[in-house]
């Protein structure tokens, strides 16, 4: 009977440390709307990029990190330019601004 | 060496011309027997006109072309004739103008435009956009001249015309991912590997969208009247018994192939012409509610492919009687906008008062006087719009039986004209037990 206790309470604190340490790992995530004040790409077939937007409600610099194909592909042929108002999501990651979604704000 | 073939075969020919004589634009691609004819031909195209003659949408007048370049709907309250391509007055808060307009995505450079023609039109069209892999998009944007005209620019450069070739989907959403006002706002669908099931098979937009001398295929989407006459259906690729399982194939007569492969929709819901929100920029939008492809569910109705097309209401047009009738899933969206109280009719919009100022009233205004209306009465009102959804096709994700034949399933039975008995039945796990019991056992 004590040790069935006793497994029933290791499993609870083993399932209440795996909560507490998946909400540790999984970072918030932020959203801001700025203008793109640098792009930085290392050469037309790079998988990764900087880019530096500057938040329109702070005017704060934010350099967040692009390695999605699509985005990637706009920065390469330049749909993306500085000086596009973009809307962003990203998330922190070992230190780093993760890009989730990066758009242009305007349509047609 | 088949590999090396192949890929000669996709290779471009007349590349050595353009390494020695640069690209002009259309002249070069009917230089030398190639492509002759094409750039007059793509005038006729509804790419160049933004219209075309419409024969399934009811209440327009016969032997008008309709299209973006005329019409006035709740998503795009302009269009290309009210809403054409200009410098933006500078805003208030900033002194900076913009340049907008629903014809940016014209393959013209706006000083021939939607619809124009003759050799200077010819050429004026910009292929490259459409057909080079490695185009310059810092070169497509709108300027001033030195006489002050708006002019869109282009990429000429030797470097996109030998990257030339047939259109990949990045070609096509260079336009079509943007229209409605931003990223996937009208349409609402990404068509990507993640989201699409033709995309994750590899397949570009033009391998069911193919074009026969630049007349594209297209649908019968309720809200996407112009078209090259020519149609695009899912039938074209898949048989009419496309399912191993024959109950499916039943439903084939009645149910079209998107009402379960395509059980999610996205992009706009909703749209407020009346009260423009100023953006980051400090230039205003029109008020907009938006959701992500996948995140909202269609509304089903009977759809004959003719449409039912009045001020407060553009949608299918069909019932359960009529035997060419299918039940189809809809994007439902609804605009805000001013209608003319005298008339009833939807006003259409100038965006570059609202778009500096946020004064809607100026638009409908500058609108008015463009066409010629002098009096009017503008009071707002909404309008519902049926969009097609043909992609965010899914093979994995598809509705079955239960999705529909349960109490809580997606078709509204009565809706769509079944009786309450015939709701009764129709809303049974008697229908289906047998079979998905069989199923689920040869799955485990």
């Amino acid at each position: 009977m004590r040790n069935t206790m006793l497994v029933g309470w290791v499993a609870a604190a083993a399932i209440l440390f795996l909560l507490f340490a998946g909400g540790v790992a999984t970072a918030d995530e932020m959203k801001m709307v700025g203008d793109v004040v640098k792009i930085e790409i290392s050469g037309p077939n790079a998988k990764t990029a900087k880019a530096t937007l500057k938040d329109t409600k702070t005017g704060k610099l934010v350099t967040v990190i692009v390695n999605d194909d699509l985005t990637l592909d706009k920065f390469k042929d330049h749909r993306i330019v500085v000086g596009d108002e973009i809307r962003c999501k990203y998330e922190v990651q070992d230190g780093k601004n993760v890009s989730k979604y990066f758009r242009k704000t305007a349509g047609c | 060496m088949l590999l090396a073939g192949v890929a000669a075969a996709k290779e471009h020919p007349g590349k050595e011309y353009i390494e020695r004589n640069g690209y002009q634009g259309p002249s070069t691609c009917e230089a030398q027997g190639c492509h002759p004819g094409t750039a007059k031909e793509f005038l006729d195209t509804v790419h160049w006109k933004h219209a075309s003659p419409v024969p399934n949408v009811e209440g327009l007048e016969p032997g008008k072309e309709y299209g973006m370049k005329n019409r006035i709907y709740t998503m795009c309250n302009g269009n290309d004739i009210v809403n054409h391509l200009k410098e933006i007055p500078a805003s208030p808060v900033t002194g900076k103008t913009k340049f907008a307009g629903c014809n940016t995505c014209h393959p013209g450079n706006h000083i021939s435009d939607v619809g124009s023609v003759g050799k200077d039109a010819e050429n004026a069209i910009d292929c490259l956009v459409c057909h080079a892999s490695k185009y310059d998009f810092r070169r497509r944007r709108a300027y001033k001249d030195e006489t002050g005209r708006v002019v869109m620019g282009q990429d000429r450069s030797k470097e996109a015309a030998l990257s030339v070739g047939r259109p990949d989907v990045r070609n096509c959403m260079v336009c079509h991912e943007s229209a409605g006002g931003g990223v996937l706002i009208k349409r609402g669908f990404a068509y990507a590997r993640e989201t699409d099931v033709h995309a994750k098979n590899g397949m570009v937009c033009v391998d069911c969208h193919a074009a026969k001398n630049h007349r594209i295929p297209t649908g019968f989407d309720p809200n996407n009247w112009a078209s090259d006459g020519i149609r695009v259906s899912c039938e074209d690729c898949h048989k009419e018994t496309p399912h191993k399982d024959g109950d499916l194939n039943r439903h084939v007569a009645r149910i079209a192939c998107q009402t379960c492969h395509i059980p999610r929709t996205g992009g706009a819901i909703a749209k407020d012409f009346t009260r423009w929100t100023q953006g980051a920029d400090k230039f205003y939008e029109p008020t907009t509610l938006s959701k992500e492809a996948n995140e909202t569910t269609p509304v089903y109705a009977w759809y004959n492919k003719t449409v039912r097309n009045e001020p407060h209401f553009i949608g299918p047009k069909g019932s359960r009687e009529e035997m060419g009738s299918r039940i189809y899933p809809f994007k439902i969206f609804e605009g805000k906008a001013f209608f003319d109280k005298k008339t009833g009719n939807l006003l259409s919009m100038d965006f570059a008062p609202p778009m500096s100022t946020g004064d809607a009233l100026a638009g409908v205004a500058s609108a008015a006087k463009t066409l010629g209306i002098k009096e009017y009465e503008p009071v707002p009102g909404w309008q519902t719009i049926y969009f097609g959804s043909t992609h965010l096709v899914t093979k994995e994700k598809a509705l079955t039986c239960f999705h529909c034949h349960s109490r809580n399933g997606v078709l509204n039975f009565r809706a769509l004209e079944y009786a309450e008995k015939e709701e009764e039945k129709l809303t049974n796990a008697s229908i289906y037990f047998d079979k998905m019991a069989e199923q689920q056992k040869e799955e485990w």
